[in-house]
């Protein structure tokens, strides 16, 4: 996406020569192939390092809260939502924000890549319009993209941001209606079933928090896990603890999530935490009709009371 | 010797008569080291495993003594595994980190049963690396693909069969009574034509980093080296020479057991006093005290870098926070080449 | 190969309290057994880590001195899980303790000389095992003058007060208390360490310091020390830092290269200027 880019750095280096910001916040070329790196651009000159492409995975929203600086963003439409969010709890000063919000058309998930290679080892990458080239030792592939993007990329609704100071390139498409045919398979399983595939899955966790610390929700001083007077939750690495620090962690989420899937990219077990963020995100737009992010205008659910609110448990159906 | 691929299994499950053996596994989408069931469930077609093997000698929860307390004292049992162990087709970086750990578990005033008692009961058979990673800098630290440094065996994969070198009596032991054939000429030649060929392009240089360490502390280039790290501890659980741990209780009233915890200097409260004090406040400081203990407290107290360059905190940061470059960076341009 | 982590089993004894704000309690901790006392052999400086069965374990200074047998005697804060089941613990219950950890007082460079002591407020715990040590009738002739300058925010968060009031009639210490402000029924001095420490003005010929206390009380005593004439050699400090295994193993307590529990916890000033200031 080189024309993305070149207006990014465009941007950055505008902000930065007229003094409108103290930093950029963007990406760079990461240090692997099909990587990028969050990068920190405080000079004019730097700005010419970062880049827009398909491995811009990560929310910067995350590096967004309490600072004591004037900076600016590059924010795809997940991270937008974060923001919005973030706003609204008092943790970004939109005065000293400036956001320069880029339509999304999915993120590359390096899980899928690897599981395409099969153990071989990625040596170069290339994207190539809808296609990406995946080359190795012995080997050159073309794959679509669509087939390596992120789940949580295939069923976004929302690829524009929300709120920007500078739009980059042309608005994509808005997709019609919701999309949680995941969540839907695993709520059909039965619960003994449900229950074997979780325990399963989080006696893999090893509790390194990078989900936690990789969501820009999470920022709470001290967390649930650490608290030890009383002590909430068990530290030791074990399926049914790592299952309940992920639940809490999701419900303390609620109504927050913008369904970035920073936290599922984080991991570096590829455990599927989007299907728990997910069925939250479902449940919360079920229950009150709340899309976290979506409208800067509204109160987020869980800090609101409205009269149609559904109360099965006080008024018999 | 030799062991021919196809007889590999069967090859383990004899080895299982006398010792646990431990071997990569295939998980998901990654290899871990488990203890096998039968020889079939090994596979040696891997790069390197999520998890070092470090957590066969240190595991992640372990519990270390149970105790059960009363009006007239205290009944405290010690769990301590003394089981004979194999640990099968590690790499010569997770083999050198166990020479590392060793300082660490048996230092000057001290010694670690729990680690050392499991260590002396294991033997390593390492597989050596035909085609190291491009996030592998294992020569920059002293190591090298087929480097035996801790190892009781080293493999060489010839293609169809692996030439087994043993190193040390502990190796002698296990290989006698196995009867495995014998390696010719060939096999011999063709183990040194695949020594040879193993390359690692990637070189940091880091001759005087341990100087410039003993004296940047308060430098303003932590400000920037730190700055998009996350404070989680995806380098730290995945790295083979860390060895942080917190101790807690899991107890009804006063009969439970004393557990051990993998933990991080990584994590913010970590070195947070019961006054609310924390010498380490912000990511900044934490950051450094990564890079110094592995680069700069480990030499000063060992004499060695505890790094082996295997690069698993390069391939599982979430942000892509490279080493190299951090180290590029102290020690000035010019510091890394990648062929 | 005998194993670090396992404690040894005492007798909570005594449950004190200690400060008038109640928030420090001094346990005083029988062995079990004269085998067990023999396998405990400490010297004043040194810590311990105490154990709450099915609670957890923290690291406490000795405040008890070798010259006292039969018992240890540690003085604890109420501020976390541990400190607070051992405040609320009933006298008979056992303990377990895991020790002795750590350095200690550099008593055999001390002899000879003289001696300045230091301490504020709750930081007084082994120096107060220092002090006892140096005044058993065995040890006291091995050292020179002995002044002690003991400062807290009130009378009532002062420790050791039954002590304090016996070495006051001693007259082989010269024992300083003072407090912040003045209060009611106080005779004594009125100021913050640093100055009476000006003020009393112990000569540094032939002389070591050891000064324990709140970072704020030790930023503005050291150069009252440095002013006196105490080269950083013969300043003796005591750190605290949160610990776990007290072995020198879970990496916690760390300054630089040196871990506070097993190279420490004493330091000379001139070592601690070696180390980042991240303590």
């Amino acid at each position: 996406m080189p024309e993305l880019t070149g207006a990014i750095r465009e941007a950055a280096k505008k902000l930065l020569d007229e003094k409108k910001v103290d930093v950029v916040i963007g990406f760079a070329p990461g240090s692997l192939p099909l990587r990028s790196t969050p990068c920190f651009v405080r000079r004019p000159e730097d700005a010419a390092g970062l880049l827009w492409n398909r491995s811009c995975e990560n929310n910067l929203a995350n590096y967004l809260r309490k600072r004591s600086d004037k900076a600016a963003v590059v924010a795809k439409g997940c991270d937008s939502r974060a923001i919005v969010e973030l706003i609204k709890e008092n943790q970004i000063d939109r005065e000293n924000l400036f956001i320069i919000g880029v339509p999304c058309t999915g993120m590359i998930d390096r899980q899928k890549v690897a599981r395409k290679l099969a153990g071989r080892e990625l040596l170069a990458a290339e994207e190539n319009g809808d296609n990406v080239i995946l080359k190795g030792r012995d080997f050159s592939e073309t794959v679509p993209a669509a087939e390596l993007l992120h789940d949580s990329c295939l069923s976004c609704r929302h690829p524009n941001p929300v709120i920007y100071d500078l739009l980059v390139g042309e608005p994509l498409p808005e997709k019609e209606g919701v999309d949680f045919s995941d969540v839907n398979a695993f709520e059909a399983k039965s619960p003994a079933e449900r229950r074997a595939y979780l325990t399963e899955e989080f006696s893999r966790c090893i509790r390194c928090y990078a989900c936690r610390q990789a969501c820009p929700m999470c920022y709470c001083e001290e967390c649930f896990v650490d608290c030890s007077t009383p002590q909430w939750i068990g530290k030791s690495s074990e399926a049914q603890d790592n299952l309940l620090f992920q639940a809490v962690r999701v419900f303390h989420s609620a109504g927050r999530c913008a369904d970035c899937g920073a936290c599922e990219r984080a991991c570096p077990m590829g455990l599927k935490l989007h299907l728990l963020t997910r069925k939250m995100v479902k449940d919360v737009q079920e229950l009150f009709g709340y899309d976290a992010g979506v409208n800067p205008e509204e109160k987020p659910a869980l800090a609101d009371f409205k009269a149609e609110d559904p109360q099965p448990f006080l008024i018999k159906e | 010797m030799i062991i021919n691929k196809n007889e590999l299994a069967g090859f383990l499950d004899r080895l299982r008569a006398g010792y646990q053996v431990y071997a990569p596994v295939k998980e998901k989408d990654y290899t871990v080291f488990k203890e096998i069931g039968s020889g079939e469930e090994a596979t040696l077609d891997y790069c390197n495993s999520k998890i070092p093997p470090k957590g066969i000698l240190f595991p992640q929860t372990e519990k270390l003594f149970s105790y059960s307390c009363g009006p007239d004292g205290a009944r405290v049992e010690e769990h301590i595994d003394d089981r004979k162990k194999v640990i099968f087709g590690l790499r010569p970086c997770d083999a050198k980190s166990l020479v590392l750990l060793d300082n660490v578990f048996n230092n000057d005033k001290y010694q670690d049963p729990y680690y050392l008692t499991r260590r002396e009961n294991t033997t390593l058979i390492g597989l050596g690396c035909n085609h190291p990673a491009q996030t592998c800098f294992c020569t920059s630290l002293g190591g090298g693909p087929f480097d035996t440094a801790g190892l009781d065996a080293l493999l060489v994969d010839t293609g169809d069969k692996y030439v087994v070198e043993v190193l040390s009596d502990k190796g002698k032991a296990l290989f006698s009574g196995l009867a495995l054939p014998a390696a010719g000429d060939a096999e011999r030649t063709a183990a040194a034509a695949v020594k040879e060929a193993a390359t690692v392009d990637c070189l940091v240089n880091l001759n005087g980093l341990k100087e410039k360490l003993d004296v940047n502390f308060y430098d303003p280039i932590w400000d920037g080296l730190h700055e998009k790290c996350l404070g989680c501890a995806a380098c730290t659980y995945t790295c083979p020479t860390c060895h942080c741990f917190d101790i807690v209780d899991d107890a009804v009233d006063a009969d439970g057991c004393r557990v051990r915890n993998w933990d991080a200097c990584m994590f913010p409260i970590f070195t947070l006093h019961g006054s609310g004090h924390n010498p380490r406040p912000t990511g900044k400081e934490r950051f450094r005290q990564r890079v110094m203990h592995k680069f700069k407290y480990f030499v000063d107290n060992f004499n060695a870098m505890a790094c082996v360059g295997c690069g698993r905190c390069i391939k599982n940061c979430p942000v892509n926070l490279d080493i190299r470059n951090v180290l590029a960076e102290i020690q000035g341009s010019e510091a890394r080449s990648d062929k | 190969m005998r194993n670090p982590y396992l404690p040894l089993p005492m007798k909570l004894v005594k449950n004190f309290t200690e400060t008038d704000d109640k928030l420090i309690h001094t346990f005083t901790l029988e062995f079990l057994s004269e085998a067990d006392e023999a396998s405990f052999k400490y010297t004043p400086g040194q810590f311990a880590e105490l154990c709450v069965f099915g609670k957890g374990e923290a690291p406490f200074g000795i405040a008890s001195s070798p010259t006292e047998p039969g018992h240890l005697k540690f003085s604890v804060a109420k501020v976390g899980v541990v400190s607070t089941a051992l405040h609320l613990m009933e006298e008979g219950t056992i303990v377990g303790v895991r020790g002795p950890l750590g350095n200690s007082f550099p008593i055999e460079d001390f002899k000879g000389k003289n001696l300045v002591i230091i301490g504020g407020g709750f930081a007084f715990t082994t120096l107060r095992a220092l002090t006892a040590y140096i005044l058993n009738p065995a040890n006291r002739g091995d050292f020179g003058k002995l002044t002690v300058i003991y400062g807290a925010r009130t009378p009532g968060l002062l420790l050791y007060k039954e002590e304090l009031a016996e070495w006051e009639k001693r007259d082989d210490i010269e024992l300083v208390c003072t407090i912040d402000r003045p209060a009611e029924g106080w005779n004594g001095r009125v100021g913050f360490v640093p100055a009476v420490t000006k003020e009393v003005a112990p000569s540094a010929d032939n002389a070591y310091a050891v000064i324990c206390g709140p970072p704020v009380m030790i930023k503005f005593t050291m150069p009252e020390l440095e002013a006196l004439g105490f080269p950083p050699e013969r300043i003796i400090m005591s750190l605290e830092n949160r610990m776990k295994c007290g072995i020198g193993m879970c990496g916690r307590c760390n300054v630089g290269n040196k871990y506070v529990c097993k190279d420490g916890p004493v330091f000379t000033r001139a070592e601690l200027n070696q180390l980042p200031n991240e303590y």
